[in-house]
């Protein structure tokens, strides 16, 4: 608790990589909530304890098969309402993740707990340069009020 | 086998029709009853292979039009297999590995009770909203001394599907292994089993045909404007106070009153008749994976606290030992968030010792739209 300016948490973590279940990192982290009735994201300061491994393959991987479709991507429902996700649509999903983290992260407070509960709808943007845009629409699910 | 769809035109084909079911002892689908068979209301029969030809015979003597709805059964049960049958034993063919819209889940009741009947017992609770029929299934090994209740509901809220896919898998698990498993046929000798596959039966259908994501029941509020109430905050447990909203657009919005729902009542109204017999009350919700223990309306401990925390402890301990799946364990106001009205909560102060809410996988990776995949690891270490 610090006075006139939030509560402080210091936290101890440890990060489990998606695409291998067996690797862990730890982390520690403080977040500082900020007090008062403006919103504003969480102060958050990171550190990482070893190394992340790389994703490049991954990466390489899905920017190649993105680059060589026809039509931009569209797609709906990620995982569909049996939790379903097409393999090839995997790397969306976690697109998808690490955005709604971001997004949670600038809504977050003390009182709130959210996590993404699907993709309603992603569509490719079409781009004249060479990086890769997606627009989506997400559904965060918040567990005090229960709203979607 | 093939199912017929047939409009009864008037009273005298409903009754060529009843009399044809029950002589041939056919396989209603819809309506469930021959005495529910009505005129101008669809009629679904299946019919096995080696009577299709006299039944058919036998509505053209009556000009009773009909249509082939499905013109091969097995096709269609052998496609919607999942690919690996081993471990899956199944009754009658249902798949517990897969979620199942409310139309399946009432004709798994009836093939449950026709299966099982020495053991068995299908029950009428109440109805729902939309005028459905809420149904329990009652397990009880006959016996000539008195026994204590477990009470057990899924599908409170109609988004969190692992939870009637629970309860459906507990009754499968038990009846298929009560003779064989020392553990359960003990159980049976001194508990009664009552299971509510699905409570919110018209949040469910809803999730299934329009939302996937919907959490309430569908009575409409505000001339229409907005609908349904979160049933676990319609009972009369500090109904109204902590945790909820007066606003009917709202996902945790409690209703007009404590009980004010038809569901609620119904169930309500059941445990209150019964709850000098009732042991244990457990509630099954998603996601989280937690052993909820009561109040949500206030941090001050049950009186009980001491024995609901060791239960629900080694309750844990012994689902985190199948999988490694971790639970956490706690009243609801300590780990989770103050909420009121909690069927959970209301039981317990009307005096039946254990109460618990389960909230099943996941963490939040899957949340609501949990994987079919993950349906049998979650129902075995949970049971």
């Amino acid at each position: 608790d610090i006075d006139d300016v939030g509560h402080k948490y210091y936290l101890e973590l440890e990060l489990e990589d998606v695409l291998d279940k067996d690797r862990t990192v730890n982390c520690t982290a403080e977040v500082l909530y900020h007090l008062g009735s403006k919103t504003s994201a969480p102060d958050v300061q990171v550190t990482v304890q070893g190394e992340l491994r790389s994703t490049e393959e991954a990466d390489q991987e899905f920017y190649n098969w993105i680059r060589s479709l026809e039509k931009e991507l569209v797609a709906e429902n990620i995982p569909d309402s049996h939790g379903n996700i097409p393999p090839e649509l995997e790397p969306i999903h976690l697109l998808a993740w690490v955005a709604s983290g971001f997004l949670i992260w600038q809504n977050s407070t003390e009182n709130t707990k959210f996590h993404l509960a699907q993709i309603k709808h992603v569509k490719q943007v079409k781009r004249s340069d060479e990086d890769l845009q997606f627009d989506y629409v997400l559904l965060l699910h918040e567990m005090v009020s229960q709203v979607i | 086998d093939q199912v017929l769809h047939i409009v009864p035109e008037t009273f005298q084909q409903v009754q060529h029709l009843q009399l044809l079911c029950s002589t041939l002892m056919l396989d209603l689908w819809k309506p469930l009853l021959p005495e529910d068979i009505r005129a101008g209301e669809d009629l679904h029969i299946r019919v096995p292979a080696p009577l299709v030809q006299e039944v058919k015979d036998s509505l053209y003597q009556h000009m009773i039009s009909y249509r082939v709805l499905i013109p091969d059964v097995q096709k269609l049960v052998d496609q919607s297999m999942p690919r690996e049958r081993s471990s899956h034993r199944q009754v009658s063919g249902y798949v517990y590995t897969e979620y199942h819209p409310m139309e399946e889940i009432y004709q798994w009741m009836t093939q449950i009770q026709k299966n099982n009947s020495e053991l068995v017992t299908q029950h009428f609770l109440g109805k729902t909203f939309e005028n459905r029929t809420m149904y329990y299934l009652r397990i009880s090994q006959p016996s000539n001394k008195p026994k204590k209740i477990i009470w057990m509901d899924c599908g409170i809220h109609a988004r969190e599907w692992i939870s009637p896919a629970f309860c459906q898998w507990f009754v499968k698990e038990i009846l298929q292994n009560y003779k064989t498993d020392p553990k359960i046929s003990r159980f049976l000798q001194n508990l009664d089993l009552y299971v509510l596959p699905v409570l919110n039966i018209d949040g469910y259908v809803y999730s299934w045909e329009k939302d996937r994501l919907w959490r309430k029941s569908r009575s409409p509020y505000e001339n229409g404007t907005c609908y349904g109430t979160d049933l676990n905050r319609n009972f009369n447990s500090s109904w109204g106070s902590v945790g909820i909203s007066f606003n009917c657009s709202s996902d945790i919005f409690c209703g007009s009153g404590p009980e004010s729902e038809p569901e609620t009542k119904a169930v309500a109204q059941f445990i209150r008749s019964k709850k000098s017999d009732i042991l244990c009350y457990l509630t099954m919700h998603s996601y989280g994976q937690l052993i909820l223990t009561p109040y949500g309306s206030t941090t001050k401990p049950p009186s009980n606290s001491e024995e609901l925390m060791q239960v629900a402890k080694e309750a844990a301990a012994a689902l985190t030992g199948k999988y490694g799946t971790s639970y956490k364990v706690g009243s609801t106001a300590l780990i989770l968030y103050n909420n009121s009205g909690s069927s959970r909560d209301w039981v317990h102060t009307i005096g039946i010792p254990l109460s618990y809410t389960f909230e099943l996988r996941d963490m939040g990776a899957y949340g609501f739209v949990l994987p079919a995949s993950q349906i049998q690891p979650t129902c075995e270490e949970t049971m």
